[in-house]
């Protein structure tokens, strides 16, 4: 070969290589699961007991003292504590999830208290048209227990000294659900009017990246339609508006927070109530100064009646993401949309199916990367009535064989005349080799489904498959540039493009395979692209979720064996009849 | 040609470049779903090119012989 197009066709490849780096960190971003959301948790972690250290610091003046009383939570999925300085969940620990896949690494922590570095929180209150004494951050409230568990629900009380009592009915579920009932008692003499409110806050930007295939930070669902508002977006916005407020409507009930990757912290309001809901950015002496609030507000005020009393009742999603409770949530208090809280995205009718695909599959073979390949062989076996279909004729095409050579002898100068003719050849002859794009183009949004599926969904997260494969929501752990860990060093502190594991070079290999059975494209820029596609994308998918390399592989594995099985069958019987009459 | 029509023959040529390479030429048709798109879009511009463009993938399928089936010639006399 040419030695000056190879090393162009090198050079182009590494420049596609380099721009894949600087694309795949914008759009797919480094499975930020583990490393970025870990630092994220432990600083959160780290960040609490800072607060200690820190409480009553001139700066968190604002804001309630982190410390101070506190109502321990203790329920068989989650426990923390609620600061009962302003009545805040501010301390949520999930028992069941871990940061990282060592099983004595630290639980994860989803909210952070106030005056630390991460402060995130939800919070219940009262607005007052005129002038009546509520409660605040500073309020201390009065407890009837040491602890909130599923069995003993807690009511906590403050009295403003103007004749009315304040109390938050709390109770706890099995699972990650407070409800709250607001409840005033009104000892005096004339009626009040009061806006009952609740909010969920983050006085920080989390580090996690949000890309197109994933959402992470403020949302809601409002009257019936999903909201997403990035910090980015909510930031800017907020900073035009009066009040910081970038995104306001109202409704009857719905449901509001902010999520991460796999948790989700969110109020949802009496679905009869009409609300009028915001998202705001502003900014604060907490964390990193910027605070993403979502919060609701009922648009008419409760009336409390002399000598009675009356109660708002919402309730409080602190967990994990996990599709089954959320939809479990749904059809228990109603709520529209909860499951949207997974960014399922605009293919949910496909994300949303082939998710309980997988996860069925999952709890049928008890390892994720089963139900993947089960999966894959699965869509396979849908789609290879079409692919055999286009391959019927290949017993034919080998009779073909002679007039194609001639072809290719008389248009041997001009290619594209050849392949003009070759299709010619195929039509009147009624034989094509190939299953057309049609077909393509209905698989693609299916793969990109899937894709999305084993980026997202907390079901994948920290799911070992076989061997050295630990979590298939991380990349491959292993790295073909320190000899798969001979050499104790890590060649990523030189790029973070040398890392490529022994899955991905797999990987790469059968898509190799995989096109040495194709045609080769005519036209010469795309051959190029053709012959370094599978180095490209050994590159690109190595620092993709494991679980998403395995499908590839499978895929790739699966269709050249479906090649070849096409074309013996085609082939075989032809085989029987002699060639030289 | 417009400025939409070239954004569309770029993400057309963007596509051939990148993702063709990875699925596979499974064209029935000369020249190629993604040529055809190119030269509809240069001849018809953006809207008829683009309703060319999908006619003609949706034409591509295996139940349909394929072969040669160029761009028709724009009949603007």
């Amino acid at each position: 070969m040419d030695t000056k197009r190879l090393i162009l066709a090198l050079a182009i490849s590494f420049g596609i290589l380099a721009v894949f780096t600087v694309v795949q960190e914008k759009f797919f971003p480094h499975p930020a699961p583990s490393p970025a959301q870990t630092v994220q948790q432990a600083k959160e972690a780290a960040g609490t007991k800072q607060a200690a250290i820190e409480a009553g610091a001139p700066g968190t003046a604002q804001s309630a003292p982190a410390n101070g009383p506190r109502l321990a939570v203790d329920a068989p999925m989650l426990k923390g504590s609620i600061g009962l300085t302003g009545a805040v969940f501010d301390d949520v620990v999930l028992k069941g999830y871990h940061e990282t896949i060592a099983k004595d690494s630290p639980l994860v922590q989803i909210e952070g208290r106030r005056g630390g570095d991460t402060p995130s929180y939800a919070q219940f209150g009262w607005t007052a048209p005129d002038g009546v004494k509520v409660p605040d951050n500073s309020t201390v409230w009065t407890p009837s227990a040491q602890t909130l568990t599923p069995g003993s629900p807690v009511t906590l009380s403050w009295d403003n000294g103007q004749g009315l009592t304040f109390q938050l009915l709390l109770k706890i579920d099995d699972k990650f659900m407070f409800t709250v009932i607001q409840n005033v008692v009104n000892h005096g003499a004339a009626p009040v009017k009061l806006y009952p409110w609740s909010r969920v806050v983050r006085d920080y930007q989390p580090k996690v990246a949000s890309s197109w295939v994933l959402f992470d930070g403020p949302l809601g669902v409002f009257n019936g339609t999903l909201k997403q508002e990035g910090y980015g977006a909510l930031k800017s916005e907020g900073e035009k508006k009066a009040g910081g407020v970038a995104y306001s409507t109202s409704g009857p009930g719905g449901w509001a927070g902010i999520t991460d990757k796999y948790w989700l912290t969110a109020v949802v309001p009496t679905q009869s109530a009409t609300m009028n809901a915001t998202m705001s950015y502003g900014t604060v002496s907490d964390g990193d100064g910027g605070a993403y609030q979502t919060s609701f507000i009922t648009q008419t005020p409760l009336d409390v009646p002399a000598g009675g009393q009356a109660g708002f009742t919402s309730h409080l999603f602190t967990g994990a993401k996990v599709v089954k409770i959320l939809d479990q949530y749904q059809s228990q208090y109603q709520i529209p949309a909860f499951y949207k809280a997974v960014d399922f995205g605009h293919l949910y009718f496909l994300t949303k199916p082939i998710f309980f695909c997988l996860d069925w599959l999952n709890t049928l073979t008890g390892n994720f990367g089963l139900a993947i390949i089960i999966f894959t062989i699965g869509v396979k076996l849908l789609f290879f009535p079409l692919a055999s279909y286009s391959y019927r004729s290949m017993g034919r095409m080998k009779a073909m064989q002679p007039k194609i050579a001639a072809l290719k002898e008389q248009y041997k100068d001009d290619s594209t005349k050849l392949q003009q003719a070759t299709m010619e050849l195929y039509r009147s002859e009624k034989i094509n080799p190939a299953s057309g794009c049609l077909p393509m183009v209905v698989q693609i949004p299916v793969f990109f489904a899937l894709y999305k599926v084993i980026f997202i969904t907390i079901e994948m997260r920290h799911a070992p498959f076989f061997g050295w494969l630990h979590d298939l929501s991380a990349p491959d752990p292993t790295n073909i540039f320190n000899l798969f860990g001979l050499i104790p060093f890590d060649p990523m502190s030189i790029n973070p493009i040398l890392h490529v594991g022994l899955l991905p070079i797999i990987m790469g290999g059968t898509m190799y395979l995989q096109q040495k059975l194709n045609p080769a494209p005519a036209d010469p820029a795309q051959q190029k692209m053709f012959q370094f596609m599978p180095v490209i994308f050994t590159f690109m998918l190595a620092r993709s979720p494991a679980g998403l390399v395995l499908y590839w592989t499978c895929n790739n594995i699966l269709s050249v064996g479906q090649q070849w099985l096409i074309m013996r069958r085609a082939m075989a019987p032809k085989q029987t009849v002699p060639a030289k009459g | 040609m417009s400025p939409a029509a070239l954004l569309l023959s770029g993400a057309v040529r963007a596509y051939e470049l990148t993702l063709r390479p990875v699925i596979g030429a499974n064209c029935r048709f000369y020249p190629s779903c993604s040529a055809y798109a190119r030269e509809a879009l240069a001849c018809h511009g953006a809207g008829r090119g683009s309703l060319l463009a999908a006619k003609r993938i949706l034409r591509c399928h295996p139940f349909n012989a394929g072969g040669y089936d160029p761009v028709p010639t724009p009949k603007d006399s």
